[in-house]
């Protein structure tokens, strides 16, 4: 009976993919922002986050994030970062803008290893702290190579 | 798992003309979402554009025991390879040669150089340069009769069910194209974009290692790579696609 | 010895003072993640690009920190203001030793 019970726990492990083996939860999503943030408030909204809510396949997702900003000396974005709540890193990538930038803009291709909300997390020159998340749902092609 | 074995059991009729109405055939592009599709279309977003530019490197590389390049006897790619890619697989000295065969068939008899391996760097590279210079023309599938023979085997694979689902390519890609399989819409199968970028390899593929990949999808024991079974299910897809579109190199999720 | 890979970069040749254009920049890497295993059930080791810095005459005008969750052959579009006529340096490293750089001139009218 307990042999057919691990036989199956270990088939059930052998269909899952290999992302799956490690992932973060929305607690190390937190937890990362956390870092970046310290105690500092964050406030809600601002960032205009653009992820598709369905994706085909989470190797290659195009997003494209924008903050309106003068982009002077004194007022202007200084970073943004996407953070993940179920990848194995919750941390995907950050972005650092300068006045010379002349638009807190920009877009780049993410991996995404299940069906998540993620954050988009801008830090002023101010020193305030803005974020927005969108929900995905992320599929897989059918007829998958055997590994 | 359970869906697909309802589906087999089920037994619907096959279609009873050997090909899809003319006007009814659909590549997969049109299944994608807006933002792949522009990766494909776009060459500077297109992760394919290193691959082709590898093998505009390899055009030119004398480095092997006959010091000539491919570009040596075929000179500039863009003239010499126009439409090539649209003719395979054909047959070449008696052999039906898909478009890495001939590749090999040139690297061995005239560099003098061992054949490059299905899905290697070099062999992806040069397959993805030549089928680029195809992108937009029609696909012109060879009418040689003297292959009429392999076509016809092609097809039977292609109808034929195999492994543990014991499915048949037809049964997917014709009865229940549009349909949809684990939350993907099936595709016609049209082999208009190869090599393609597939976002599941995260790598440049050829149109066997998808063709491998479906077997696998139905747990059937893989053709291996060059052999001459895949080479008839390729060119049974080329004719039942001629005329449609290249999109080489393509982005397929 | 560094390792390093091909890169594009789209931006135009030229440009009018303060005017805001797009740049694209690509690279060619795998971006392995650390993540995968082998048939054999052994971890494939992780070996990624970690930073891409864009110049413009030697000041930052964009920077990104990639993680493994950054997809293969990294894609950035990203803005700068047009200022002076000079150089745009793009600048990518990573594990192993990995650097690569290309430079690109500009006009600005």
């Amino acid at each position: 009976m307990n042999q057919r019970r691990v036989f199956i726990t270990s088939l059930t492990a052998l269909t899952l993919s290999p992302w799956q083996s490690t992932s973060a939860t929305p607690s190390d999503a937190m937890q990362a922002m956390k870092a970046i943030v310290g105690n500092r408030p964050v406030n809600t909204g601002r960032i205009y986050f653009e992820l598709p809510p369905l994706v085909e396949n989470g190797n290659l997702v195009a997003i494209k994030f924008s903050v309106q900003s003068p982009m002077t000396q004194n007022d202007y974005v200084k970073a943004l970062h996407i953070i993940a709540e179920a990848n194995p890193l919750p941390n995907v990538v950050s972005c650092y803008f300068t006045p010379l930038s002349g638009k807190a803009e920009a877009s780049t291709r993410i991996r995404l290893a299940d069906s998540q909300k993620v954050w988009a997390l801008a830090q002023m020159s101010d020193g305030s702290f803005w974020r927005t998340s969108v929900d995905t749902v992320v599929t897989l092609s059918a007829c998958t190579e055997m590994i | 798992m359970r869906l697909l074995g309802q589906c087999a059991l089920l037994g619907l009729l096959l279609t009873s003309t050997p090909f899809l109405q003319a006007d009814s055939r659909v590549s997969a592009y049109a299944l994608m979402s807006p933002t792949n599709q522009a990766m494909q279309n776009d060459m500077s977003l297109n992760p394919a554009m290193f691959w082709i530019m590898d093998g505009e490197a390899l055009w030119i590389d004398r480095n092997n025991p006959s010091s000539k390049a491919c570009g040596d006897c075929h000179s500039d790619v863009k003239q010499s390879m126009k439409g090539v890619s649209a003719t395979f697989p054909k047959r070449v000295q008696g052999k039906l040669l898909n478009l890495e065969g001939q590749i090999n068939q040139c690297r061995t008899t005239r560099q003098q150089s061992p054949a490059f391996a299905y899905e290697s760097k070099p062999l992806l590279a040069l397959s993805t340069l030549i089928a680029y210079q195809s992108k937009g023309l029609p696909i012109t599938a060879s009418k040689d009769s003297a292959i009429d023979a392999d076509f016809q085997k092609g097809k039977t694979l292609y109808f034929q069910r195999m492994g543990q689902l014991n499915l048949s390519c037809a049964q997917c890609h014709d009865d229940r194209a549009g349909l949809k399989l684990a939350g993907s819409v099936i595709p016609q199968a049209h082999p208009t974009g190869y090599p393609i970028y597939r976002l599941e390899w995260q790598n440049v593929g050829s149109l066997q290692r998808r063709l491998r990949n479906c077997m696998s999808g139905v747990r059937a024991e893989q053709y291996p790579y060059g052999s001459v079974d895949l080479a008839q299910i390729e060119l049974y897809l080329m004719r039942r696609a001629n005329g449609m579109r290249i999109e080489s190199p393509a982005i397929r999720p | 010895m560094s390792r390093s890979s091909r890169a594009v970069v789209t931006l135009p040749k030229t440009a009018k003072r303060g005017e805001v254009f797009s740049i694209r920049a690509i690279v060619q890497h795998e971006m392995e993640s650390g993540f995968r295993h082998t048939e054999q059930g052994v971890r494939v080791p992780r070996d990624i690009i970690r930073e891409f810095v864009c110049t413009y005459n030697g000041k930052e005008v964009f920077k990104a920190d990639l993680h493994p969750g950054v997809g293969s052959n990294p894609l950035f579009i990203f803005y700068t203001k047009a200022d002076q006529s000079g150089t745009l340096e793009f600048k990518w490293t990573g594990d192993n030793d990995y650097l690569t750089i290309v430079k690109q001139a500009i006009t600005v009218l």
